[in-house]
């Protein structure tokens, strides 16, 4: 197939602009762009994604560059994109899907956990999907009902999925690189609060970041804070505040939610003896359940105080004017860090 | 009192509440002649308009049923099989979960989906699965898992006369070779009540519904070895009865969480984690969760029962907690 001319920069992000400063969505391009460019068999799959160039134009200028055969524009059903992506991973082509805001990956969960994510398995390993499945999630943007679900729960107890979370430009195209050359099914989590929140130099040649490494993004000696996507710079102020109190806290962000990077967590929970984990989902049987237990479970001596959990509220996502309240902010993990310092 | 299987207690609570309450419905695929026998003898008495089979379209039956809710029936939809409930995640959770707050307060949805977990038959991943863990995340579902047929029948009477939907899971192994002595009388059982299967003073083990018949051989086989284990089924995790669980952990000082999900994410790491937090300075060894490896149901029956936790495993568990 010949693909047409670019008929404008998508997002800036040409060349010429690579040695400036981008955010999240631009850099996500690119690497969608590159990876377009480099292997004839990666195709985009998902709604809005072509012509609209996506709804938080991540796939902007991909049509008019790559052309209709290499990203697909589909009706609003997200079980027909994943099964159509899956299709495709599974005779040779790798499949890049979108599903629009994570709230619906519900409709498509069937296939994705029980049919992509276990095929490996299922076959003896004689069958593996190369599907990357791109779900902009969370909330703090003022979307309406199932537009702001954090869902990671759902991913991270299913066998067979590899889930990737990225708080920075850089990590969030470090992370699609690496789920675009695996050979098994990987979700990226992306923020849609941190889309456009910042800019950062992303080098053309930043070599992928590896699924399963955290990043410590603050170094601290008194409590281990653990967050993901969102969730991270609130954990960094919440840090910033515990600090003016004369409490030192390690900030780790996951990046990857499925397989947790166990040695990361472990060296720093041995190190301060307390953690606070923070997340957006509700609490109970949330993600930051896991991570406590497997904390508790491995470093059980280290722990000086019980840990904490700074999280969504147990009920449906608020609508727009009471979201500030259901969402962690700086003050509340602070108030974690303060609290968990004086158990 | 009659000894019954766990598919015939379920059974009579459907009769029962059935000629209780005309608005009483079930649904779902091949109910009329029943795979299980769950619902056998159903259609005889009740016919097509309550016992409504449907294609194989779980999306369908979830669909159906909350549209019937939403206009004053309370049915009871049956999905074989709790790996498939995966095709009705948006109509359950989208949709039923979240339309009480969604509007106010204002809609009402009495529905219970039934549905089976367990491994054990050699029914390989995708007819094993327990995702309990999915729905406890999910505000505005409660979630049953009934361990012997006592606890069954009140428990789906409980969850039929319930004003909200109810996911009510059932241990597809434990249907024919589970009894237990169950009256033939009308009684509920109230949610958020743990029973304690065993007392103990030595260790405590929260086993979720099959897993409670593993924790108790287990806790013979400490006996010999002169350590008592407290054994708790939660019966149901949301609501949970928390205070039982702490209470326990903080005369005995250890736990051990028993269940066939996956380890990873499972309902056993909520558990720890609310332990950790209420019992922090009782607890004299780190809480320990047996489950599932993180692996999908193998097919071939050697592997499939080192994928199910086992007696053995609960004992070494315990074992090393006690050291």
């Amino acid at each position: 197939m010949t693909a047409p001319a670019a008929t404008r920069a998508p997002n800036g992000a040409t060349d010429a602009a690579s040695a400036s400063p981008i955010t999240m969505a631009q850099a996500l391009n690119r690497v969608l762009a590159e990876a377009l460019a480099s292997d004839p068999k990666v195709v985009l799959v998902g709604e809005d994604i072509g012509h609209a160039g996506g709804v938080f134009r991540v796939t902007d200028g991909l049509l008019a560059r790559f052309g209709a055969a290499r990203v697909l524009d589909t009706p609003l059903a997200e079980s027909a994109i994943i099964g159509a992506a899956f299709g495709m991973a599974l005779t040779g082509l790798r499949p890049i899907a979108e599903i629009q805001f994570m709230g619906f990956l519900y409709k498509a969960i069937g296939q994705l956990a029980a049919q992509a994510a276990q095929v490996r398995a299922r076959t003896w390993g004689q069958v593996n999907a190369p599907l990357v499945v791109r779900c902009p999630y969370g909330g703090g943007v003022r979307t309406p009902e199932h537009h702001a679900d954090s869902l990671e729960v759902l991913l991270a107890h299913s066998p067979g999925l590899k889930v990737v979370c990225p708080s920075t430009p850089a990590d969030a195209a470090g992370l699609l690189r690496s789920a675009i050359n695996d050979p098994d099914p990987v979700v990226v989590m992306e923020p849609i609060r941190l889309y456009r929140a910042g800019r950062e130099l992303v080098a053309d040649d930043a070599p992928p970041v590896p699924i399963g490494s955290a990043r410590v993004r603050r170094t601290g000696s008194d409590v281990t804070v653990i967050a993901w996507g969102a969730m991270v710079p609130v954990a960094l102020a919440g840090a910033e505040t515990a600090a003016a109190m004369g409490i030192d806290a390690e900030v780790i962000d996951l990046r990857t939610l499925a397989p947790l990077d166990a040695e990361t967590t472990g060296a720093s929970l041995e190190k301060t003896g307390r953690l606070v984990v923070v997340h957006e989902a509700p609490l109970t049987g949330g993600l930051g359940g896991d991570v406590v237990a497997d904390l508790v479970e491995r470093c059980f001596w280290a722990l000086r105080a019980p840990p904490r959990r700074v999280t969504g509220c147990d009920v449906v996502y608020p609508p727009q004017l009471l979201e500030d309240i259901y969402l962690p902010d700086a003050p509340r993990v602070a108030q974690a860090i303060r609290a968990v310092m004086e158990d | 009192m009659a000894v019954v299987t766990m598919s015939q207690a379920l059974n009579m609570a459907l009769h029962e509440e059935m000629a209780r309450d005309e608005r009483v419905f079930l649904i779902g695929e091949d109910i009329k002649d029943s795979t299980y026998g769950i619902t056998k003898g159903l259609w005889d008495t009740y016919g097509h308009k309550r016992v409504i089979g449907t294609p194989i379209s779980e999306a369908a039956i979830a669909g159906a049923v909350l549209g019937a809710a939403s206009v004053g029936l309370r049915p009871v939809a049956e999905f074989m099989y709790m790996t498939f409930m995966m095709c009705a995640m948006d109509q359950v959770v989208n949709q039923a979960a979240k339309s009480k707050y969604m509007f106010g307060g204002k809609a009402v949805l009495p529905i219970v989906y039934r549905t089976m977990a367990g491994a054990g038959r050699a029914n390989a991943a995708q007819h094993t699965q327990s995702l309990e863990a999915w729905f406890a995340h999910v505000p505005g579902l409660k979630i049953v898992m009934p361990t012997t047929p006592y606890d069954a029948k009140g428990l789906l009477k409980t969850s039929i006369r319930d004003d909200n939907p109810v996911i009510f899971i059932e241990n597809k192994v434990q249907y024919a070779t589970t009894r237990g002595e169950v009256p033939s009388t009308d009684y509920t059982i109230p949610f958020g009540q743990a029973a304690i299967r065993r007392a103990g003073t030595d260790v405590t083990i929260v086993a979720l519904q099959r897993m409670n018949e593993i924790a108790l051989e287990a806790a013979d086989e400490l006996a010999e070895i002169g350590i008592e284990a407290e054994v708790i089924d939660p019966r149901t995790i949301v609501p949970l009865d928390l205070d039982s669980i702490v209470k326990s952990v903080r005369k005995t000082h250890r736990v051990v969480i028993v269940h066939e999900a996956h380890e990873r994410v499972g309902f056993g790491a909520e558990l720890v984690a609310q332990i950790v937090q209420h019992a922090f300075d009782y607890l004299d060894a780190p809480p320990i969760r047996v489950a599932n490896p993180n692996v999908p149901t193998p097919f071939n029956r050697t592997l499939e029962e080192l994928s199910i936790p086992s007696a053995a495993q609960v004992v070494q568990a315990v074992r090393g907690l006690m050291r």
